[in-house]
């Protein structure tokens, strides 16, 4: 069967595939680039494996940790109707719009001297340049994203299905567990992927609260820039590749169960 | 009174509700008519519990209601798009409220099984709700529903998306089961087809206030208000009996033995139905003439209503109201006024005889 194209659809068509196939020419460059020897010797070196633990093992943390504020706040802001809504989803938005680096300036302001950072030294918390400090840096950068993504969501899982299931005797939390969560659950696992990639690929506010300390507080993406700094380019090539795999899996699996999502929704 | 809703007023922004009054009696079926946007879905879903009203009381068994949580009120809801949870089968789905009620999964089955066979779904029990068809979705939806023998069963417009035969083969279905498992409901239409095959009472909500609830007939017959005039368009409806039926014609005995000819056949002889005459289908006269119109009655104006540009008249014939509707200047001429005796003459073809099955559409053509 030949189907007839008009010129906007071909022009449209043309456009997508030439960018997406620079795109994927510029990413799978960095497969091309490094020496295998030098590849192989980065990643089994000590510091590729302290950060990619460090990045995975904070990642997952921070990530989780989103997830367990993340549903409420956009469930409630789907859902209910309460003074300063609209304020707090836009305060909520705001580090999507400013660069990453003024997050992590603004989590050390308020955790390094002043403010919180004398109080919850005295609690013998430390954050600033700490795997804690990561953490939280990762948990303020992917907070937002999952909140967007969540809200979405929600907005898509029709109320009706709760006021049914309440209906038929069940309560406001028993519905949210047995109904909301089950027929959000493709949007959960897409927050969830895209939050554990942002944490993962957290760098300015990771650098600035974490401190990257080499062995300690170095993440992937710090190993990047410190090894580029010291033009080390196998073992900065290396770290990216790993963040390019991390990435491209996180990916497949987002796009896999947001098709779900919507024909779960339906 | 099994519910009784007093001055209930909800504003939910877009939609309002203002001073609804409404009662209903333990197993009644109640539809409620209204226009698009009247408000009819907010009330439904206030009475389950979904939005608190600023104003008034829901009184159910004579216990108040109002601040209750609707998992608590026992009151269940089927909606026009099904809303059947697309992750469990057509078994889990009518399922789900009973294994709250109960832990017997045997009971749980065979009270499914029993439903399931009433509502002709039985052999649906295994399938996906995204491969039902709209019938098969909207009886899954009731049984999921009734299955849990709820106080009240609201339904908003359950069979607004179906076709006109699934329509009549659900209503038919519905009749049955009400009748079986005994349910006070309140059915959400704007079909007045669902207000004759099924209401024993009605409610015409417009503009998020109830303007008048009675027995079906009164309310189609007797409207307290012009809106519900308008909107129901038919007045004049009694019930009766073909008494015989001869030559394309049947004669329909109705209150105080008054026999009105209609050209509609029916083959239930002495089955009670109900005949309905449009108003304009009225011609008024001081005296009788020779004509081939077959019903030609004498009667006694009640009431003369001056409604814009038209001029109602409610004449009383042998205890039954008739109403008819003239322009002023016939008025003018006929001088029509209270107490005046007239004859009133209509076709036979104009007398539409009506039962459980029949359109109401027919009627507002």
């Amino acid at each position: 069967m030949i189907i007839m194209r008009s010129k906007l659809e071909i022009i449209f068509i043309s456009i997508s595939f030439i960018f997406t196939a620079f795109l994927f020419v510029i990413i799978g460059s960095i497969f091309i680039i490094p020496s295998p020897d030098g590849f192989l010797q980065s990643i089994f070196s000590e510091e590729m494996v302290t950060a990619l633990k460090l990045t995975l093992s904070t990642s997952i943390l921070a990530a989780f940790f989103v997830m367990i504020i993340a549903i409420p706040t956009a469930y409630s802001f789907s859902r209910y109707s309460f003074p300063l809504k609209n304020i707090l989803k836009s305060i909520l938005d705001l580090p999507i719009a400013f660069p990453e680096i003024v997050l992590g300036i603004a989590l050390l302001m308020i955790f390094g001297n002043r403010f919180l950072g004398p109080f919850l030294n005295n609690l013998g918390i430390d954050i600033i340049f700490t795997t804690t400090g990561i953490i939280i840096a990762q948990f303020f950068v992917a907070l937002p994203y999952a909140v967007r993504i969540l809200y979405s969501t929600f907005n898509y899982v029709n109320p009706r299905y709760e006021f049914v299931s309440r209906s038929l005797g069940y309560g406001e939390f028993e519905t949210f567990r047995k109904i909301t969560i089950p027929l959000a659950k493709g949007g959960i696992f897409a927050s969830s992927v895209v939050t554990l990639a942002r944490c993962i690929g957290t760098f300015a506010a990771v650098l600035l609260v974490g401190g990257g300390t080499y062995l300690k507080t170095e993440t992937l993406s710090i190993a990047i820039y410190y090894n580029l700094s010291l033009g080390n380019i196998d073992a900065a090539i290396t770290a990216s590749i790993l963040l390019v795999i991390i990435s491209f899996i996180a990916i497949f699996l987002l796009e896999k169960y947001a098709h779900e999502n919507i024909e779960g929704i339906g | 009174m099994f519910l009784n809703i007093k001055d209930l007023s909800v504003d939910l922004g877009q939609f309002h509700l203002k001073n609804v009054n409404l009662s209903l009696e333990k197993n009644d079926y109640l539809v409620l008519i209204g226009p698009t946007g009247s408000g009819k879905s907010v009330l439904l879903e206030t009475i389950a519990g979904f939005f608190s009203p600023y104003k008034g009381k829901i009184f159910l068994e004579g216990k108040d209601i109002t601040n209750l949580k609707p998992e608590k009120r026992g009151i269940s809801i089927v909606y026009q798009d099904y809303v059947l949870f697309p992750n469990m089968n057509v078994y889990e789905n009518i399922a789900y409220g009973l294994k709250k009620k109960l832990d017997d999964k045997e009971l749980i089955e065979s009270k499914i099984l029993n439903l399931a066979k009433l509502l002709k779904i039985d052999h649906l029990l295994d399938r996906n709700p995204e491969t039902l068809s709209g019938g098969e979705k909207q009886r899954t939806a009731i049984a999921r529903s009734l299955i849990v023998e709820p106080n009240i069963l609201l339904m908003d417009e359950p069979f607004s998306a179906l076709d006109i035969n699934t329509q009549a083969f659900l209503t038919e279905l519905i009749k049955n089961v009400m009748k079986e498992y005994q349910t006070t409901c309140i059915h959400v239409s704007h079909n007045f087809n669902d207000v004759w095959s099924l209401a024993e009472q009605v409610a015409v909500l417009n503009d998020g206030i109830i303007l008048q609830q009675g027995r079906v007939t009164d309310v189609f017959s007797k409207p307290s208000h012009n809106f519900v005039a308008d909107f129901v368009g038919v007045h004049n409806i009694f019930e009766g009996k073909v008494i015989k039926e001869s030559k394309g014609i049947s004669d329909v005995q109705i209150n105080n033995d008054l026999v009105l000819h209609s050209s509609d056949t029916y083959s239930g002889k002495d089955m009670p139905v109900m005949v309905a005459i449009r108003p304009e289908n009225i011609v008024f006269s001081n005296k009788p003439f020779i004509s081939s119109i077959r019903n030609q009655l004498k009667g006694l104006i009640t009431d003369v209503m001056h409604i814009g540009p038209t001029v109602w008249i409610e004449v009383d014939i042998k205890g039954n109201a008739f109403k008819g509707i003239i322009t002023p200047s016939s008025s003018d001429l006929l001088g029509i006024k209270k107490g005046k005796e007239i004859y009133l003459s209509f076709k036979s073809v104009n007398v539409k005889i009506i039962d459980g099955n029949d359109s109401f559409k027919s009627l507002m053509q």
